[in-house]
């Protein structure tokens, strides 16, 4: 059976103009880019037009701030490590957000252990940043504040801007991690000013394995890997060019499509959004209902437990996951979830849908023919629904 | 291993749960076990003649391996003499099943743990009411409010006794503290200026007029039974509170904006 894919958000195809572009450098041009021969030269050229490509996508002034790492994980950790371990001296406090990637909360614990203090900004209801309770956090010791720029769970779109301009104006390194918001969301590093941004190439539709991690111009850092001095020292081994000229195909084409996609799928999401909501009692959206991202939708079913829509959903060919603690590793539920100020038993019961590329009407369709069905059967199942 | 790579036993029990429902009337026990707080919630219904489990119900709120192993112990026990299925243990319900990811064996304990409880409230004569419930008349008093950590701090910032202007809750995640119909009143015209109002008591019950309940009911306030204030936690202002579960006698935090003391 063909399944029907709503998990855009965990894992996107790569877009098959992508796959072309790659291919010569995985099968002819496989040369490593610091080699001294002509062969070295042509990667070389592949990897400095990529980067200026990638510089541009952000509006970065410079294709040095440009770092390509293994993925987002890996920017993020280079990003808070890097910075707080360069620049201890300052301050040993960075600020983070309740809401962040569960790799900004393990790197920010991690930190925590190794002597800096860490505080966390609350969001509201709608999983917005409280921009009042950042200049509360802020001290004289604070080096580094972290926020994202979407969420990644329930699409929040964040306040980046005037955090950029607050952080700007303490003095304070801003690193955002904007990998949810990459795809539909035109970025600009220097109107925002964010001095740290993490991309993931998946995530525009370019090959796995592959991060960004933009660094301003001044902004000094630790290396978290060691080895032969590429990309400026601060993350050695060799490039992998191939990926990197993936990403930067995956750019261009979202580039050119990004303002139609957004246009698509906020209809979609919309119709979605309003037809869960008429179809099915007790149901909620969790998340902002304006200021989210145009593929996110975000869901609440009172008295039933969301790895049992999962499963669901699964016997009918869905694809879509859920902020439940039974369908994690930690049999806790989705701290994003929590931190917008839902008890457990209503994170639980959370559906998250998330567009894309591929997503058709049909698609919609049936999600809205079986969901009321679904939800129905497992209220009947479910002692608390009486 | 997945935490949700079932065997197709489970999904067969998950898709066809055996015994959905409840049972009432003589020889009735109810047995329940789980929190809807940790995600899983059980009730197992057995009726018993000469010794033997006769008939067999549950109702499950809870992950798809959960839903499964209510479903299998029902198989299993059904027919059973009462201490015959004392003997089910969590591993014959997931032998049975042909196994279940480690993370999930819990599960299993939760259905035999509901079976072992109902049988025990069979035999000691112990009647426990469905879970929404009808009150028990220890439940209906409201207990002497403890003290909270913390509430001279925040007191107008973030906690509130005067309510006289409700604009400043506009938009704000609210908690109101029980204190009689008014609070009730007070929960259900606070919906009108903001999506998320929480009335938190430390009953199992509601305290009001028929009719004022139903509104309760039907409004979007979110009712947090058998829960009390600890603890107000924030820099300088209120931005969540500890909160003792009183069935549970468990603490857990909730992110809020604004709460409403009497």
């Amino acid at each position: 059976m063909k399944t029907i894919y709503l998990d855009y958000q965990a894992s996107k195809p790569v877009d098959p103009e992508v796959f072309e572009a790659m291919k010569p450098f995985l099968l002819e041009t496989f040369a490593n880019a610091s080699s001294l021969h002509q062969d070295g030269d042509i990667a070389t050229d592949a990897l400095e037009a990529s980067r200026s490509k990638i510089a541009q996508f952000i509006n970065a002034q410079d294709p040095k701030e440009i770092i390509f790492t293994s993925g987002a994980t890996e920017s993020n950790n280079l990003a808070i490590i890097g910075y707080a371990l360069r620049n201890k001296k300052k301050g040993k406090h960075i600020i983070i957000s309740e809401v962040e990637h569960i790799s900004i909360h393990n790197i920010a614990k991690y930190l925590e252990k190794n002597g800096f203090e860490v505080s966390k900004v609350p969001v509201d209801f709608y999983g917005r940043i409280r921009f009042d309770k950042i200049q509360e956090k802020i001290r004289d010791e604070t080096i580094l504040i972290s926020i994202q720029y979407a969420n990644n769970e329930i699409g929040t779109i964040q306040p980046i801007a005037e955090i950029g301009k607050l952080t700007r104006e303490k003095g304070i390194i801003f690193h955002c991690d904007a990998v949810a918001a990459e795809e539909l969301i035109p970025i600009d590093v220097v109107r925002d000013n964010i001095d740290l941004l993490t991309l993931s190439s998946n995530d525009i539709y370019g090959p796995r394995g592959l991060g960004v991690l933009y660094v301003r111009t001044g902004v000094l850092l630790t290396p978290i890997i060691i080895g032969g001095g590429q990309e400026r020292g601060l993350r050695s081994g060799t490039e992998d060019v191939a990926s990197i000229v993936g990403l930067t195909k995956a750019a261009e084409i979202i580039q050119e499509r990004r303002e139609a996609d957004t246009k698509r799928l906020t209809e979609l999401r919309d119709y979605l959004i309003q037809e869960v909501l008429k179809r099915i009692p007790k149901s909620h959206l969790n998340g902002h209902p304006k200021l989210r991202l145009s593929s996110n939708a975000h869901f609440r079913f009172d008295y039933i437990e969301g790895e049992s829509l999962l499963l669901s959903l699964k016997d009918e060919g869905i694809s879509i996951t859920t902020g439940s603690a039974c369908s994690s590793k930690t049999l806790e539920p989705s701290h994003t979830l929590i931190s917008t100020g839902l008890l457990h038993e209503e994170a639980h019961g959370s559906l998250e849908v998330t567009l894309g590329r591929y997503t058709t009407r049909t698609d919609i369709d049936k999600l809205i023919e079986v969901l009321p069905k679904i939800v129905e059967r497992l209220r009947k199942l479910s002692p608390l629904a009486d | 291993m997945k935490s949700t790579k079932y065997s197709d036993k489970v999904l067969e029990h998950f898709r066809n749960p055996r015994n959905v429902g409840s049972l009432e009337g003589d020889n009735v026990a109810i047995g329940r076990v789980g929190n809807p707080v940790c995600g899983d919630l059980m009730e197992i219904y057995i009726r018993v003649k000469d010794d033997i489990i006769t008939d067999i119900k549950f109702k499950t709120f809870g992950c798809g391996s959960a839903i499964a192993t209510s479903s299998m112990i029902t198989e299993i026990a059904l027919g059973k003499t009462l201490d015959e299925a004392l003997e089910i243990t969590r591993q014959n319900v997931a032998d049975e099943l042909h196994g279940l990811p480690p993370i999930k064996m819990h599960c299993s304990s939760l259905a035999a743990d509901a079976l072992h409880d109902a049988i025990k409230n069979y035999r000691e004569g112990i009647k426990l009411e469905p879970v929404v419930d009808v009150p028990t008349k220890s439940s209906c008093e409201l207990p002497e409010p403890k003290e909270i950590i913390g509430l001279d701090q925040f007191l107008n910032k973030g906690v509130y006794r005067d309510y006289s202007n409700l604009d400043k809750f506009r938009d704000k995640r609210v908690i109101v503290v029980e204190n009689g119909e008014p609070s009730i009143e007070l929960a259900i015209k606070l919906t009108e200026i903001t999506g998320r109002v929480i009335f938190m008591t430390p009953l199992k019950m509601i305290l009001a007029s028929k009719e004022l309940q139903l509104k309760l009911k039907i409004s979007d306030v979110k009712v947090l039974h058998e829960a009390e204030l600890l603890e107000i936690l924030g820099d300088t202002t209120l931005e969540k509170v500890k909160v003792h579960d009183l069935n549970e006698d468990t603490e857990y935090e909730l992110f809020v904006d604004a709460v409403i003391l009497p």
